[in-house]
């Protein structure tokens, strides 16, 4: 039925599987649509947001969303400026993750803000002292960025490719690929960066405050150099998932094993740095400004010790340690392991940087704060999930995303055309 | 042209494309950012020319003057008075959101007549000329005594008229809610005869005893109170709180002394049995005792040293002997009574126990202490002509000497007691003890006019609703009647034209005392209310009128008083708390709330804590040790004999252990959502206890246990 | 214009915590001054728009040696680290809808200018900040008691206490059309301090001796020598303010003759209170 936009030599599933694995997700895509809709007009009483909790589920998707879609800015950095050319591989679906991701991002933040018409505002009465003005100029020049990087993967659609400009347009745009890769690695360094610096910047707020350099506090290097550690993780998570669920080979081992390798130095490195900050934020921040560290670990029914040792030990060290050594590293079992770790230590370092900075009492009378989510914010936020899992599945199966994929699966005769 | 699809395409994008370079995307955001600060159903308040105007508040007995601004003729905030003689400045909340008054979605809108289960709207005409048809049919049966009349005061014009409507009517059977000037009123009396009452002078005392009283918790005339409370540190002054509880008094005092719940009268004859022991009162100032000063002195002697006290109050001995150096030798001490606001229910004992200790002092009609005057009686009404059944019916015995005992008396009486009853600024189905009962008598009178303002608890149980104006839309005198030491009258003014089809009740009972014709009519020969009280206030008119205040007195009053101790000399048993549990349930008076008959505004009960209300469930104090099992925001199910409540629990360390507190001022049940159906009434779970020698309702508490819900 | 050649101001405002009766009657006049909404729950505190508000403190002892004290807290209105203006809210402020008023001292909030991301909130330790969750509704009729001094907030917006800003912006224009330089210390007054029934509030201009504010508080003008973030630290024994340490520079300062109340007002380590609780200043013994 659309097996003439469908990569020639490529096999897919029929039509009808295809539409109905998709009406399913679009049923979950418009219980976000739904839950959207009511807080645009509604408002955000909708949500479980309170006035100590004025920064909530939504924007730790935000932070997560924009760090595990950091392994596109990453990849591209590595394949177009290092020239690491093994990466062209994945880059094309690393692309395409981070794509999912910003666009998310925007959206949830489109939602997240009490004056949605008003957003605009961040631009033209913007605040260049505000970490979150920086955030929302890179971020929207970035999914720009995105968006130019998707484009010539669209055009190679077969049929689209069939139009002479849009193949040569492809084509000029693979070539200058590395001006973008640059712009968006620049971007990303500020906003990833930004976005650190949103929580470091709070003085206020001596679990989130951090020294730091200049203007930077040190979750601004901190995030940047985490969202480039563990985006690859994602990307590679995300491939194995897309693997598994065809069914099929999409990347080559050597590919991913060094993908794996390079995230694994980057979260060795990233988490030595957390460990400094921690200790010193533990030891001398804090303290200064008249805290212990147990102050942000006790007196409540959830926040304890137990999440610093799991996001820094088991989702950062262990990890990191499996993916630096060759031997844990192509063991496909704990490579999997280390990269699932991995995804789940960036998200919860965001939202340990979000939510429990919000919960913990600053003032010596003041008492903990929990939060649970609305089902409209639970469902805005998968919402994202599901369109992302519609838009790979779609570019999966008619655009050719894996340039390994024919090499890795036996070609087979194409289907007769119905 | 041929158009095809190529070139339906090529037009499609070309349009998206001119569209996008166009003005018309950035006018659209603009336009509707633009829309999003002017969203027509978020207000924009009009602009005016801006006003001001002075009144004064009646909403409690502590009667501050107000200066209202207004844009044109909208008031739109109201704030204290600068330099007026009761507050100086400072309001209370309850008075600074009056204004939510005048729009509360509880007000009762044109006169109402209540047909079967529901009120209809009726045309005041026909309410006046419904009531007075009544009257006329109980007058002619011939027991106008049958008329009885429940407002909140004896004071003022409004109150007048409704004494003088009772009198040349026929009947005796005028009542008050009890308040803290009705206790005054009645210590007085007992100690120093009839129409005499007290003030104290907080301002000035170096030494104030409190049992209980809360200061500044809206216990008298709150405002000045706590300006006197404020000013203390800076007059080195003391302030010493003898409480069950750690009120806001008892924290801001500079000590607090726990107590058993009701043995106060007990600690005040304790302190005295040392003062006498310790020959630290006043030689002289005994002199004015009668009635048995020595029978009293061998008395409290006996049964309330010391160490006696202490097993009785659960004050230690040693701090009993250290308060009574203290009181009887400051220069300038006064003891004071009236539990939390004073106007809840007290015992006589306890009043005149602690009155004593102010006359062994001497502090009587001295600065900084208690002052003993006449009431004062600054409105001149014309004597009252009267024909004959109004005399006979007038010189019957009344019902009860308290409003409790014409409850009591009506709800065991199988005949009338009461044929109809006029309630004015009360809401007795809500503010006396054992509320249910209460609404059962009110539900017995076969014709019940309430002059309510807004439908409250009494209103709903009447058969006719005769709507006041609230106290920002008419003219009234409002004497301060709260044991300030100087009196003083106010004058509300009128600031808005009436929001709704309401009517002074001034001018309401000369409308019914009108359409009674006869007699009756003669005595209310007046056009309006307000030319009424222009003429009644006569001698202070023109300071009310020009300065918005009148002052009768000020300073202490000259001369010395009798004191007569022969109440007190017979040794009266202490109240005990109703009922065998282990637990004793007090009542907690909170500044932020209203006990009286009108519920707190939505602003107030915004400030309400959520230590004390909850969602629509109330929260008790409880010390953790007395808690046992029992959570902190937890459930619980209180019972006491009069009946069971489900509360939320809050531990506090500031309640003496065996005790529970729950807040008075909720449970309303009107029908305005930010304020109403919150908690619960706490006289739905306390039982009236009637003192012996006084018929006094003086139920300090009930005994309760507590069992996890 | 001539008033602005004037030095700044910078108004601020001493709670004498034992004066306050925690009656609340400040929460109330700054609710009806400022046009606050009301809703039909109000006892869900962190979604209560109170821009006063009091909180009940304790010494945390058991009875009978509980004490409890009543600690109003209105925006801080601070001056951020070393008194610059970068107070933590306006510097987070992605649009300017917030801002910091050099020639006032005061924090203001533009509601048609805030579009609702909340990072202020985040940004202030004191809970000062409220977010219009819902659209503001009045019952029937009651929308006339609201003033035109201050516009009803639209939903989804953050707003706070403004020293009541439209009291300075009378009291100035009164002057100027006066043809005076500046306004009188009476003229200018919030509605919570002219509410509060014990007089415990007292509101002025924290750099002009003359006021009775000055004359209390006693502000250092030099930067505290322990911690270079904190300017103005007062010079009276007795006198603290929230959040000293993070170094936010707030213009509410509070009194109390109490210890532990004043320890309450900030976080402090395991014996670190004693060392420097005789501390009040660096030039106090220069004076």
């Amino acid at each position: 039925m659309d097996s003439a936009l469908i990569p020639e030599g490529a096999k897919r599933c029929s039509f009808p599987k295809f539409a109905i694995g998709i009406a399913i997700v679009s049923a979950v895509v418009l219980w976000g649509v739904f839950a959207m809709f009511l807080c645009w007009f509604k408002g955000l009483n909708q949500t479980n947001m309170n006035d100590y909790y004025g920064f909530a589920l939504w924007i730790w998707a935000d932070l997560a969303v924009i760090a595990v879609g950091g392994g596109a800015f990453f990849t591209g950095l590595l394949r177009y400026i290092f020239k690491i050319d093994e990466l062209k591989n994945i880059i094309n679906f690393a692309v395409i993750i981070g794509f999912i991701c910003y666009s998310s991002a925007l959206l949830i933040l489109a939602i997240d803000i009490g004056q949605p018409l008003r957003g605009w505002f961040i631009f033209w009465h913007a605040n260049v002292h505000s970490m979150l003005t920086e955030v929302a100029f890179c971020l929207s020049a970035y999914f720009a960025v995105l968006t130019i990087e998707f484009i010539p993967n669209i055009l190679e659609n077969r049929q689209a490719n069939k139009v002479p400009f849009f193949h040569h347009l492809a084509h000029n745009m693979h070539g200058v690929m590395a001006v973008f890769a640059a712009t968006g690695a620049f971007l990303s360094f500020f906003h990833q960066g930004s976005l650190g610096g949103v929580a470091g910047v709070l003085y206020g707020r001596p679990f989130a405050v951090r020294e730091g350099l200049l203007i930077w506090p040190w979750t601004f290097f901190l995030f940047t150099w985490s969202a480039a550690a563990f985006g690859p993780c994602f990307t590679l998570l995300v491939t194995k998932i897309t693997e598994t669920v065809t069914g099929k080979k999409l990347v080559k081992d050597n590919v991913v094993h060094l993908l794996a390798k390079i995230s694994g130095w980057m979260i060795v490195t990233y988490i030595i740095a957390k460990i400094i900050d921690t200790i010193y934020w533990a030891l001398v921040t804090a303290p200064s400004l008249g805290f212990t560290l147990s102050h942000f670990y006790s007196n409540n029914g959830f926040y304890g010790y137990w999440i610093l040792i799991t996001e820094i030990v088991l989702c950062g060290v262990v990890p990191g340690a499996i993916l630096i050594m060759k031997s844990t590293r192509e063991n496909p079992r704990l490579r999997l392991i280390a990269i699932i770790l991995g995804v789940i230590g960036v998200c919860l370092n965001r939202w340990v940087m979000v939510l429990q900075i919000m919960a913990v009492p600053v003032m010596s009378f003041d008492t903990w704060a929990l939060y649970f989510p609305s089902w409209q914010e639970i469902a805005t936020t998968i919402l994202p999930v599901a369109y992302g899992i519609i838009l790979i599945a779609v570019a999966y199966r008619y655009l050719p995303v894996f340039p390994q994929e024919q090499e890795l699966n036996t070609i087979e005769p194409v289907a007769e055309a119905e | 042209m041929k158009v095809d699809r190529r070139s339906f395409l090529g037009l499609g994008l070309g349009a998206v494309a001119g569209v996008a370079v166009s003005p018309v995307g950035i006018k659209l955001t603009d336009d509707s950012s633009i829309w999003t600060q002017n969203w027509p159903w978020t207000p924009v308040p009009i602009d005016g020319e801006v006003t001001y105007e002075n009144s004064v508040c009646s909403l409690c007995p502590g009667s501050c003057g107000l200066s209202i601004r207004k844009i044109d003729d909208r008031p739109v905030k109201i704030e204290g008075l600068a330099e007026h003689p009761v507050n100086d400045g400072g309001a209370c909340l309850h008075g600074i959101a009056g204004l939510q008054y005048l729009y509360d979605p509880a007000r009762v809108k044109t006169p109402l007549k209540k047909n079967g289960d529901k009120f209809e709207k009726i045309s005041w005409d026909d309410a006046i000329a419904l009531v007075a048809g009544k009257l006329v049919d109980i007058r002619k049966s011939g027991s106008p005594e049958k008329l009885a009349c429940i407002a909140d005061k004896e004071q003022g014009s409004v109150s007048g008229l409704f004494q003088r409507l009772l009198k040349t009517f026929g009947s005796p059977n005028f009542y008050t809610m009890p308040s803290l000037e009705s206790y005054l009123e009645v210590t007085a009396e007992a100690l120093h005869g009839e129409g005499m009452t007290i003030g104290f002078d907080l301002e000035n005392s170096d030494f104030v005893l409190s049992f209980g009283a809360g200061i500044i918790e809206g216990w008298g005339s709150p405002v000045n109170c706590f300006k006197a409370n404020a000013s203390r540190r800076a007059r080195h002054a003391k302030l010493y709180q003898i409480e069950s509880r750690l009120s806001n008094t008892a924290a801001n005092a500079d000590k607090w002394i726990p107590i058993k719940p009701g043995t106060e009268a007990d600690l005040a004859l304790g302190i005295c049995a040392v003062i006498l022991k310790n020959n630290l009162f006043n030689g002289g100032a005994t002199a004015n005792f009668r009635g048995g000063f020595n029978k009293l002195a061998i008395m409290i002697q006996k049964d309330y040293a010391p160490s006696k006290t202490a097993e009785i109050t659960g004050v230690k001995a040693s701090d009993i002997e250290k308060i009574a150096t203290l009181f009887a030798k400051a220069k300038m001490p006064v003891a004071v009574f009236g539990k939390g606001r004073g106007d809840g229910a007290q015992s006589l004992k306890e009043l005149a126990a602690v009155h004593t200790l102010n006359c062994l002092v001497d502090n009587i009609n001295k600065e900084g202490g208690a002052f003993v005057q006449p009431q004062s009686e600054y409105l001149e009404f014309p004597d009252e002509s009267m024909d004959s059944i109004a005399d006979a019916g007038f010189s019957k015995n009344k019902a009860g000497r308290y409003v409790n005992q014409l409850i009591e008396k009506v709800n065991e009486s199988s005949k009338p007691v009461v044929e109809a009853l006029f309630v004015y600024n009360a809401n007795p189905c809500y503010s006396l003890h054992d509320s249910k009962s209460v609404k059962q008598a009110i539900g017995k009178i076969p014709f019940v006019v309430s002059f309510s303002s807004f439908l409250d608890e009494t209103a709903k149980e009447a058969d006719i609703i005769l709507p006041s104006h609230t106290f920002l839309e008419r003219l009234e005198d409002v004497p301060s009647c709260a044991g300030l030491a100087k009196s003083v009258v106010g004058l509300t003014k009128p600031v808005i034209d009436p929001v709704f089809d309401t009517k002074h009740a001034g001018d309401a009972v000369i409308l019914i005392a009108k359409a009674l014709e006869g007699s009756i009519a003669q005595n209310f020969e007046w056009e309006t209310y307000d030319e009424c009280l222009e003429s009644v206030a006569g001698g202070i008119w023109d300071s009310l009128s020009e300065d918005g205040y009148a002052i009768i007195s000020e300073g202490a009053p000259s001369g010395s008083v009798a004191v007569n101790v022969s109440f007190l000399a017979d040794n009266p048993a202490t109240i005990q708390a109703q009922g065998d549990y282990e637990l004793t349930l007090i009542p907690i008076d909170n500044m932020r709330l209203i006990n009286a008959g009108i519920a707190a505004s939505p602003f107030a009960i915004k400030t309400v804590s959520d230590k004390v209300l909850k969602g629509s469930d109330i929260v008790v104090e409880i010390n953790p040790l007395t808690a046992k099992g029992l959570k902190d925001r937890g459930y619980a199910t209180l019972t006491t004999p009069m009946g069971t409540a489900r509360v939320m629990i809050n531990l506090n360390e500031g309640m003496m252990p065996g005790i529970i507190g729950m807040v008075e001022g909720l449970g309303h049940t009107f029908d305005n959502k930010y304020v109403s159906n919150k908690g619960i009434n706490v006289n739905d779970l306390i039982g009236p206890v009637i003192e012996s020698g006084s018929g006094l309702d003086a139920a300090f508490g009930i005994k309760v246990k507590i069992s996890k819900a | 214009m001539k008033q602005n050649n004037n030095k700044a101001h910078k108004f601020g405002m001493v709670i004498d915590l034992d004066k306050c009766t925690g009656c609340g009657s400040c929460m109330v006049s700054c609710m009806s001054e400022n046009n606050v909404p009301f809703k039909e729950d109000e006892s869900n505190k962190k979604d209560s728009i109170t821009w006063m508000s009091v909180y009940k403190l304790t010494n945390g002892k058991s009875f009978p040696d509980t004490q409890i004290v009543y600690m109003p807290r209105p925006c801080q209105h601070c001056g951020g680290k070393g008194d610059h203006g970068h107070s933590p809210c306006v510097s987070v402020c992605p649009a300017v809808a917030t801002d910091y008023g050099y020639d006032t001292g005061i924090v203001s909030q533009i509601y048609t200018r805030c579009f609702g991301c909340r990072y202020c909130m985040g940004a202030c330790p004191y809970h000062a900040r409220y977010f219009n969750w819902w659209d503001p509704k009045w019952p029937e009729g009651m929308e006339n008691y609201l003033s035109p001094d201050v516009s009803p907030r639209m939903r989804g917006v953050v707003e706070k206490c403004s020293f009541c800003y439209h009291r300075y912006q009378a009291a100035r224009d009164i002057a100027y059309y006066e043809g005076r330089d500046d306004i009188e210390e009476h003229e200018y007054q919030t509605a919570c301090t002219t509410a509060c029934p014990a007089g415990a509030i007292v509101f002025g201009d924290l750099n002009n001796p003359a006021h009775q504010v000055h004359q209390i508080v006693k502000p250092d003008p030099h930067p505290d020598p322990r911690n270079k973030h904190v300017v103005g630290k007062s010079r009276n024994p007795k006198v603290f303010r929230l959040l000293e340490r993070l170094g936010t520079n707030p213009k509410i300062y509070y009194l109390s003759e109490r210890e532990w109340v004043r320890k309450a007002g900030d976080n402090y380590l395991d014996g670190e209170w004693d060392k420097i609780k005789n501390y009040h200043g660096a030039t106090l013994s220069n004076d």
